[in-house]
């Protein structure tokens, strides 16, 4: 528990040092929230500031965390410090664990920045429906992001081309998750595979706590799937854990070639 | 005497794969039968030209790497699968200027590995504190490593290395960017290690620093083991004139080496 403290305290300060982590942490939800607000002002919605700050601080969010989190394994061969940490005696799924959480937390602030740059456009009161069932959210957001990172992260060891795969995930998980507008405009086919990432899960409660919930018994069984899915996440990665660590080893990509 | 390194008939093979349509799979051999074993406290030299399998044994050795064949044991323990049970009990420093958290103080780094390597905390503090002045990086310890020279940065490295007190430590071109104050320091530490028990598996391309420090050395060429033995023996059986240093035995070796693979149409000897 110590080291993933220490893990996530030195990643918050790692990433915080980087130039462009700070782009993506404060520019890209500013830029976010300014077009997603003209492009929702003539939606007729009566609560859509708070879709706008919840779409532009998400977006910002995932991509924080893809090129950040997941980016990072890329960063730590290039550095050369991923087979030091690799090498010692702490669990390496720990301290990638740690990074992302680290990470997760601090892009988070993402969603307060799109908040912020919505009141300076329009000065208007964002209302939120439910407080309480919102917090309840944003916790299950950090486990949810953070698993799926996680899950990422994990498959990537495997290979050596983290940067193609990084940029390659970022916008996909933007439209299967419903950020930008609802999974129901989706094909259903799509809408399928929507349904089994948890994130999408997380979306859904948000806007659900948002708007105020009027029935819990579709918030709880929103928050049931969400957890399930999470839950299924985090067995596939304990599942592959030992595979992976083992054909890091066979496969030699610990460093760059 | 206790052996603490035991490697038989170890190889390694790299896959390459080329094309995108149509792949094609080439395998590289880096390692290619080795066996050598080393002893409790002693300080182990593995030398050889570039690419001749020096740093893939290392990373095999420290756990990093999977032998394809053979066996590859640490302290008794086997390096594919006790890697956890060997991990605790060693450490490495590998050349160069990598392998640091350069957006962070020295001191943070070594408190940083500290923790990966479960030293408490109240250990952990002492324990930097009593490295940063063993390499000299006392008055530097608080800046950002990226305002560090190589130097500098190679130091703290060795200082990473020693974090756990390591029962062996394996160091792969640990001179290498280092002044001669430098390398002089680390040959200091070396040879307290041993002082202390410790036993030392390094790589250099120095062999009057392989002479000077080294209890044996291996010589390889090709992913194979050409040469084995203490660096004065090697000098009396390869010498071919009377006070010829390693490195012209080394020399000779390698070339030697090369011819036969050469008759051999590129087998090993």
């Amino acid at each position: 528990m110590k080291i993933l403290l220490k893990t996530i305290q030195l990643q918050i300060k790692n990433s915080w040092i980087r130039p462009m982590f700070r782009f993506c942490l404060i520019v890209n939800p500013i830029m976010n929230a300014f077009f997603l607000y003209h492009m929702f002002l003539q939606s007729g919605q009566p609560n859509f500031l708070s879709y706008v700050v919840l779409n532009a601080g998400l977006m910002a969010l995932w991509g924080c965390i893809c090129f950040s989190s997941i980016g990072d394994i890329e960063r730590e061969r290039y550095m050369g410090t991923l087979p030091l940490i690799y090498a010692t005696p702490t669990s390496f799924g720990l301290v990638i664990l740690g990074k992302i959480i680290g990470n997760t937390f601090l892009s988070m602030s993402s969603i307060l920045i799109s908040y912020l740059t919505v009141k300076l456009i329009c000065f208007e009161r964002i209302h939120i429906g439910s407080p309480i069932y919102l917090f309840l959210s944003f916790l299950l957001l950090i486990i949810s992001f953070s698993s799926v990172a996680l899950c990422i992260a994990y498959l990537l060891m495997l290979s050596r081309k983290t940067s193609l795969y990084m940029n390659l995930l970022e916008l996909p998980i933007i439209l299967f998750c419903g950020f930008a507008f609802p999974i129901e405009e989706l094909p259903v086919w799509a809408q399928t595979i929507s349904k089994c990432i948890p994130i999408t899960w997380v979306v859904k409660l948000l806007r659900m706590s948002i708007d105020g919930v009027s029935n819990t018994e579709a918030f709880n069984r929103s928050f049931g799937i969400c957890m399930l899915t999470t839950g299924i996440c985090m067995v596939f990665i304990w599942v592959i854990y030992k595979v992976i660590d083992m054909q890091i080893r066979v496969n030699a990509t610990l460093e760059v070639s | 005497m206790m052996k603490v390194v035991e490697v038989k008939e170890l190889q390694r093979d790299f896959d390459k794969k080329t094309g995108i349509l149509r792949k094609k799979k080439e395998r590289i051999t880096a390692v290619k039968g080795l066996s050598f074993s080393v002893n409790k406290g002693e300080i182990f030299g593995l030398l050889g030209q570039n690419g001749a399998g020096k740093t893939t044994t290392i990373k095999m050795l420290i756990t990093l790497l999977a032998p394809t064949s053979g066996t590859c044991k640490v302290l008794g323990k086997d390096v594919y699968k006790d890697a956890n049970d060997i991990r605790k009990k060693i450490n490495f420093i590998f050349g160069g200027e990598l392998g640091v958290y350069r957006r962070l103080s020295a001191r943070d780094n070594l408190l940083y590995f500290a923790g990966l390597y479960k030293l408490p905390d109240s250990v952990a503090e002492t324990k930097v504190q009593e490295l940063l002045e063993l390499v000299n990086l006392s008055k530097d310890a608080d800046r950002l490593v990226e305002t560090y020279s190589k130097g500098m940065i190679q130091r703290l490295q060795i200082a990473r290395g020693l974090i756990n007190d390591p029962e062996i430590i394996f160091m792969d071109e640990p001179t290498i960017g280092l002044d001669p104050i430098g390398a002089q320091m680390l040959h200091n530490i070396i040879l307290g290690l041993k002082e202390k028990g410790c036993t030392v598996l390094l790589t250099t391309h120095y062999m009057y620093e392989a002479d000077e420090l080294c209890d044996r050395v291996a010589i390889m060429n090709h992913g194979e083991l050409i040469a084995l033995d203490t660096p004065a023996n090697m000098k009396s059986k390869y010498s071919l004139n009377k006070d010829q240093s390693l490195e012209e035995v080394y020399i000779q070796l390698i070339q030697y080496n090369e011819s036969n693979r050469e008759g051999k149409g590129g087998e090993g000897v």
